[in-house]
């Protein structure tokens, strides 16, 4: 399926108004009539949304309203899951991830994740980050290639003496931090990321936040979190999620409100329940 | 002590100390035992296609030298070799650059030759001069610089942890969905290690039909065999060779050798399962349940031992005055002794489950700890201490050393513990072991398949009736 | 004048001494508490009695010629015989059963990480439980009739060989149940951690659960050498032979042909023989429990340490 130049450029929502100085940003993901069942409940109903490349996309919203579950769609991390099934179409540069062709093990490798616990390995430091290079096939010194990646998650100087130590040594935000750097550690073109603050401290919590807006100028982050404020802090744009109730089976199932820049979403939103979240009416 | 080995050009990493004397031992340790599966199979390709080999061969064990070399050489990636992929070492020359497959090749020849060649052609592998030998050449590695053994210094090589990084891996561009693929070396790994792992599960199915086929049927030979008949089964005693079967005999003993089993591992095991559970305190905890666990880890040929060493000469001829020197008690106690740790483990962690929920609520009550104990978590534990107890039961029928040393076997229909008696598995055992080793000769030695039969099916019932009942009867909560 | 009984227990009604005199007695409890501690009593008696008896039995041997016994080989001479040849027949099969332990734990990967809820899983863990239950000698039976006829060729018939092979199925069953429980127990997080970084399922499974696991599956495949070095029934189904009356067997010699091993010389010494081999029965009996003791001693620290490491 080769897509000619004029269809991989971006198709802006019409609810969206464009960036300021007017430089249109490829989509990275195009997500249309998304929806994810677990067996025969369905969770997440008719999603439309699209992310830009080097912005930093936030999803907000109540707990249960299938954020995450819209975010593991982009790295396939759902088909961990026996009972899980997708349907719709997610565009990644204009391929569609779910296209039977498509190695989901391969999607991972250019769509990183970090997760909402920091889940170092009981391994060193150094072999923690280079893992995912290894694995990649990448053989011989990786001495480089871990500095790098630890001086972009701002680690380096606190490890670079003990790099041999184990991982499960550090505190929680260290740990995050690895497991960002970690992440980065392959090259990858998204960082996609689960709540990574909610089990750290407010001052770890500030300086994965710094990092981010570091780091933005490489990767497309997506992030999940139950903090509005964070999500103000940090991102470009906010997509505001809502859990509905089906009155025919009774089950909550998740919605996209609205997908807006981030100014916009919190000060001037365009759908009340969005307001009603924002202004801590609810949620 | 690290020293350094002058590596030139960029090709390779200058490595401070080679990988570790750990990782060295494992992979030193691991390559003989596959050199001997590589031998045996040489030996079996051999046989297939020239015939019985009665010797071990000199020929067979230089073939297979020859041949895990060269294997070690050449079908390992990146200049490993096959011990390496494990350890992670790599073979560099002291040129600093990665070792050609003829360099490895060489180098694999140098070690098998002065770890397998010396000690068999010059000392006729004899074990003890063999481990000196390796000692000695792990002496040596442990102080050349850069840990080089004899052998890298015969191939000019040195073994180091890293070649130089390869590189990131180039990613493919995007420009449709059949480039988001893996290397397909990494697939194709996927697929066969999933494929093997599944054959791996097979075996166990394999097994079950083998025994299950081979027992029923030379059993079915007994029964269908011309000198059989169903008479023989009701005789007066269990006498193979003279052609009487008398089944009961044998079911009586094994009766009475488990009964008295229970009566000895019931009360104890469950004592030590409430003491574990509900009465001990931590620092006690540390010390019983260790005992338990060496208690398990008695083998039964030990007990056997002790059964006509201890109990019978100490304990038994106390309490009863005519017992025979083999006894059908002594057996029982000695099995007793054998299934203590199955009950009180089973039982514990039966009881360890019951939540602590049940407990406080009997204690509000008023409950003191032995009606909590008794009446709480006795009964919500008892289909796990049932089970415990039915396991016991089905180990105390299969157990045959035991019986074999302490209980006498003697053939003749007895109901007095204090004489001699016979199992089904003692009489398994004595057949097993009076005769020489060729099956289908004579319908005596294939009753040793007919009570085999009968044990299996025995000890199968057992067991679903324990799963029934853990399964019907747990509650849960 | 002062008041000085209490006046509560009158005014209620109720008599509190007597119910507290009686709560103080506790007579079911106490006798109760006293039948458990009676029986973890004899379980600590059995155990040591067992040990202690051992030595006793041995003392004769083990304090004036421990070593000369230990590489002996067999003789009619009582004080010249000694167990080398046992000895080496148990390590022989031990090593053949340490051979055998990639199976099963790729069988309890396989159940754990690729099976799917179909009937070719459920039978396998189905015929995993039954043969978990078989009795030893019945494992025997099979060696007899398989591997005994189909190795003939090369090694004549009932060898190490075989028996080794037949005692690495019996304990199959024990390294899958107990490989299986530790993989089920590494947690979610790291195999999410791994799958995320671009790892396909063997390589999550090679490089992330396998070595997290491996505290669970030291413990299961020791349990599983400790089995293996103390089974006879099988082997004396097989062929073994109790006692070499022939002098000393070499190595390779042993591969094929008669063998012997460790319980086998017990059995015999114990059952077969004059009164004036008894301390022999003994003395081996030692070298065996020291064996397992010494194989559990080696699990125990090995798991601590893979454990530490871990962070466990």
């Amino acid at each position: 399926m080769h897509m000619t130049e004029s269809e991989i450029r971006p198709i802006t929502a019409a609810a969206s108004t464009p960036v300021d100085d007017l430089e249109v940003l490829d989509e990275v993901f195009t997500v249309r009539d998304l929806n994810v069942y677990y067996a025969d409940h369905r969770a997440v109903a008719d999603v439309d949304l699209d992310v830009r490349e080097r912005q930093i996309t936030a999803f907000i919203g109540p707990s249960g309203c299938g954020k995450s579950t819209v975010l593991r769609c982009f790295n396939r991390m759902n088909d961990l899951i026996d009972i899980a099934r997708v349907e719709g179409s997610v565009l990644y540069k204009g391929i569609d991830l779910y296209d039977p062709q498509v190695d989901p093990v391969a999607v991972r490798r250019r769509i990183g994740m970090v997760f909402q616990k920091p889940n170092p390995f009981p391994k060193s430091i150094y072999d923690n980050v280079a893992y995912g290079p290894r694995v990649g096939g990448m053989k011989g010194n990786l001495d480089d290639v871990v500095e790098q990646s630890l001086r972009s998650a701002g680690l380096w100087e606190e490890v670079k003496d003990r790099l041999g130590d184990s991982a499960l040594g550090m505190s929680g935000g260290q740990q995050q931090r690895l497991c960002i750097a970690r992440a980065i550690a392959v090259n990858p073109d998204v960082l996609l990321m689960d709540e990574p603050c909610s089990a750290l401290d407010p001052i770890a919590t500030g300086r994965i936040e710094e990092l981010m807006k570091e780091i933005q100028s490489e990767y497309t982050i997506v992030i999940v979190t139950h903090n509005m404020q964070q999500a103000a802090r940090v991102s470009d744009r906010t997509a505001f999620f809502t859990a509905e109730l089906d009155e025919g089976t009774g089950q909550r199932r998740g919605k996209l409100v609205e997908l807006d820049d981030t100014g916009t979403i919190f000060s001037n939103p365009a759908d009340e329940r969005t307001e009603a979240y924002v202004t801590g009416r609810f949620g | 002590m690290t020293a350094t080995v002058p590596l030139r050009a960029e090709g390779v990493a200058p490595q401070a100390t080679g990988p570790t004397l750990g990782a060295r031992a494992v992979g030193g340790l691991l390559e003989p035992l596959i050199f001997i599966v590589i031998a045996m199979l040489v030996a079996l390709a051999e046989y297939v296609v020239a015939g019985p080999i009665r010797d071990f061969p000199v020929s067979n064990f230089w073939l297979a030298f020859v041949l895990l070399a060269l294997a070690d050489a050449w079908t390992w990636p990146q200049s490993q070799t096959m011990m390496g992929t494990l350890t992670g070492q790599y073979i560099a020359t002291t040129n600093g650059e990665a070792a050609t497959p003829l360099v490895i090749a060489v180098r694999q020849l140098a070690r098998f030759g002065v770890l397998y060649g010396v000690p068999v052609l010059a000392l006729e592998f004899d074990l003890v001069w063999a481990v000196a030998i390796w000692l000695i050449c792990g002496a040596i590695v442990w102080r050349t610089p850069g840990r080089r053994a004899p052998w890298d210094l015969v191939a000019d090589t040195v073994p180091v942890t890293g070649i130089g990084a390869v590189g990131q891996v180039e990613l493919p561009v995007l420009r449709s969905a059949a480039d988001l693929q893996l290397d397909p070396r990494r697939t194709s790994q996927d697929a066969m290690a999933g494929r093997l792992m599944f054959l791996a599960g097979l075996v166990s199915v394999v097994i079950s039909a083998l025994i299950v086929w081979n027992i029923f049927r030379e059993a079915w030979a007994f029964v269908a065999a011309d000198e059989f008949s169903w008479g023989l089964l009701k005789g007066r005693g269990w006498f193979p060779r003279r052609g009487e079967f008398d089944v009961g005999t044998l079911l009586v003993g094994t009766l009475w050798v488990t009964g008295i089993a229970m009566l000895v591992a019931v009360p104890v095991g469950l004592g030590v399962a409430f003491y574990l559970s509900e009465y001990a305190p931590p620092r006690l905890r540390r010390f019983v349940k260790p005992l338990i666990e060496t208690l398990a880890s008695i083998p039964s040929v030990v007990i056997g031992f002790f059964a006509i060493s201890f109990i019978t000469p100490t304990v038994l001829s106390r309490l009863f005055d005519d017992i025979a020197f083999q006894s059908v008690l002594a057996a029982g106690v000695g099995v007793g002794v054998l299934t203590v740790p199955i009950i009180a483990s089973i039982s514990e962690d039966a009881m360890r489950a019951v939540p602590m929920e049940l407990r406080e609520a009997s204690y509000g009550l008023g409950g003191r700890k032995v009606t909590t104990a008794l009446r709480v978590v006795f009964p919500a534990a008892l289909s796990g201490i049932s089970a415990a107890i039915i396991v016991a039961i089905s180990r105390a029928v299969g157990e045959t050393m035991v019986v074999f040393i302490a209980a006498g076997l003697t053939g003749i229909f007895n109901t007095n513990p204090l004489d001699p008696g016979q199992t089904i598995t003692g009489a398994m055992a004595s057949l097993g072991a009076g005769t020489d080793e060729v099956a289908g000769s004579g319908i005596a030695f294939q009753s040793l398949y007919f009570l085999g039969a009968v044990l299996f099916t025995l000890t199968m019932l057992l067991n679903i009736v324990s799963d029934v009942i853990v399964r019907r009867f747990r509650q849960v909560y | 004048m002062a008041l000085t009984e209490p006046t509560t227990s009158s005014r209620r009604g109720i008599d509190f001494e007597a119910l507290k005199a009686r709560r103080g007695a506790d007579i079911p409890g106490q006798i109760f508490y006293g039948v458990i501690l009676a029986g973890v009593a004899v379980a600590f008696f059995m155990v040591g009695a067992v040990v202690w008896d051992v030595i006793d039995k041995s003392w004769v041997i083990v304090s004036d010629r421990f070593w000369n016994f230990l590489t002996s080989a067999s003789s009619s001479d009582p004080a010249k015989a000694g167990v080398v040849q046992g000895i080496r027949g148990s390590l022989l099969i031990a090593g053949i059963v340490f051979l055998s332990f990639p199976i099963g734990i790729s069988a309890a990967i396989y159940l754990e990480e690729y099976a799917e809820d179909n009937w070719a899983s459920r039978l396998i863990q189905v015929t995993v439980r039954n043969l978990a239950g078989v009795p030893s000698i019945v494992y025997g039976l099979l060696g007899l009739a398989v591997f005994v006829q189909s190795l003939r060729g090369i090694t004549g018939g009932s060898s190490v060989l075989a028996g080794g092979i037949t005692i690495a199925v019996l304990v199959l069953p024990i390294v899958v149940i107990t490989s299986a429980e530790a993989v089920r127990a590494v947690p979610a997080s790291l195999r999410e951690g791994a799958y995320g970084l671009g790892a396909t399922k063997w390589e999550v499974i090679r490089t992330q659960i396998v070595p997290a696991a491996m505290p669970g599956i030291l413990t299961g495949t020791v349990l599983a050498i400790g089995r293996a070095l103390g089974e006879a029934a099988p082997l004396l189904v097989i062929g073994a032979v109790g006692w070499y009356t022939t002098g000393n067997n070499d190595f390779l010699d042993q591969l094929q042909g008669a063998f012997t091993a460790l319980p086998m010389n017990i059995t015999y010494f114990a059952r077969d023989v004059a009164e004036i081999w008894s301390p022999h029965a003994a003395a081996s009996s030692l070298v065996l429990l020291l064996l397992v003791f010494f194989v559990n001693l080696v699990a125990i620290v090995a798991r601590a340490r893979i454990s530490k490491k871990l962070g466990r």
